[in-house]
């Protein structure tokens, strides 16, 4: 058996929306009109500014407070870690794990692997392309559960919204990490992980989006 | 070896390519037509790139429907009640979003709404629409728009975040008073469940190779 082509080496490309391989000349997916590229276009540029903007969110996200508890005993803010480590003194091991997995290691795993993941693209650093798909795969899948704390404040502020016993305020954190969940998400996507097997195979793909343009 | 399983695998255009490329590595490869329940691998990565599930079309109408249905339920039952110092708060989803829109960040508002309410409503209502009439041959005006819509949303659907958000939320209130779990609760967790079963139930190439056949066929 000959070893594979890359459908890019052809002219070929496929879909991004419905799979279907068409020359890249034509412009347009024949079967669901979307803009044919070859590989997904300005993906390094993207990704990096994605990341950069997520990084500059990810310090007022976990250093301002996610909300603030009113009680009889004054006011008192948490932080994510300070939530954590709440939770942990009071013996909710699992939940301490739950948030701190979610809201800490993967948000800050995520960008650490997506800025890997673009040096090994750009030829920095060497590793195999098989292992470092499958880390793609993984942070694809994996990013939207961060979004669990904010949905924790959300319900949070409004079950105890009537201040009987205490009130729940949402603190300015909590834009900023949601901010930090959607930016990842979008750097993970504009990442395209055929840039990893491109280097080993020797394609270059040279701006597949100003040949799409062209033919508009 | 050149077998012929036409009842056993869904239906392509014949002048269309039989080729596929894998979405990761890109590798150009033929795409035989599958028996049900098997699946290709790409021979480069070894990512799946395409498999034939049994029966389908019915699986993704039937689930998609069903979460319709739970979907319904939840935003009309609460998910919680807190009951505490003799005040009762419940809690839906749609609730919380305003509550949050009032007293919180606007913007967080919207993008809860958007996550938990929009998304899946577009994921589920948009494979419904696609795939009922698909199973009788017949593509809706717009399908095509609406498989790219409901495509595009799949990533931003978080109903199933949501619900851990829930127990969390249950967890940290703790002592704080008397909570009752509601309908809407395990209505969000038969809507998860659900979702989960129609997208899982029908390829993306598949549909795609379906729809194109039930277009050709209109025209």
């Amino acid at each position: 058996m000959t070893p594979p082509r890359s459908a890019a080496a052809d002219g070929l490309a496929s879909c991004h929306l419905c799979g279907k391989v068409s020359p890249v000349t034509l412009g347009h997916c024949p079967r669901c009109h979307s803009t044919l590229h070859l590989r997904k276009p300005h993906s390094l540029a993207r990704t990096w500014a994605f990341l950069v903007a997520a990084l500059a969110f990810y310090l007022p996200a976990n250093l301002l407070p996610m909300m603030t508890i009113g009680g009889f005993g004054g006011d008192s803010s948490d932080t994510i870690m300070s939530g954590v480590i709440n939770f942990w003194h009071k013996g909710d091991t699992l939940v301490a794990a739950i948030i701190f997995t979610a809201s800490i290691l993967i948000p800050i795993l995520k960008m650490l692997a997506l800025v890997w993941l673009c040096l090994a693209a750009s030829g920095v650093t060497a590793a195999s392309p098989k292992a470092l798909s499958r880390l793609y795969h993984l942070t694809e899948l994996v990013g939207r559960w961060s979004m669990v704390d904010v949905f924790v404040v959300a319900i949070l502020v409004c079950l105890v919204q009537i201040g009987a016993i205490s009130t729940v305020t949402p603190g300015p954190a909590i834009v900023s990490f949601a901010a930090v969940v959607v930016l990842t998400m979008f750097a993970a996507m504009s990442f395209d992980p055929r840039l990893l097997w491109d280097r080993q195979h020797g394609i270059v793909v040279d701006e597949p989006a100003d040949l799409a343009a062209t033919h508009e | 070896m050149k077998r012929d399983l036409p009842g056993l695998s869904w239906p392509r255009l014949n002048d269309s390519s039989n080729q596929v490329a894998c979405h990761f590595c890109d590798a150009l490869q033929q795409a035989p037509r599958l028996p049900e329940g098997d699946a290709a691998h790409c021979c480069r990565c070894g990512e799946l790139i395409y498999q034939n599930r049994p029966r389908s079309l019915a699986r993704a109408t039937g689930f998609s429907s069903a979460a319709l249905v739970f979907m319904l339920i939840a935003h009309l039952f609460p998910c919680i009640t807190l009951q505490a110092g003799g005040t009762r708060t419940a809690l839906t989803i749609v609730e919380a979003a305003m509550t949050f829109y009032h007293d919180g960040s606007p913007l967080i508002a919207i993008a809860a709404i958007v996550f938990t309410v929009v998304a899946p409503l577009t994921l589920v209502g948009g494979l419904l629409y696609v795939a009922a009439p698909l199973r009788f041959g017949i593509a809706l005006p717009g399908a095509v728009t609406v498989t790219r819509i409901f495509q595009l949303s799949e990533p931003w659907s978080m109903v199933e975040v949501f619900l851990v958000g829930i127990l969390v939320a249950l967890l940290k209130l703790g002592s704080v008073g008397h909570i009752h779990l509601g309908t809407g609760l395990w209505a969000l967790a038969g809507l998860v469940l659900c979702t989960a079963c129609a997208m899982a139930g029908i390829d993306r190439l598949e549909l795609w190779d379906r729809l194109e056949i039930a277009l050709a066929r209109s025209k």
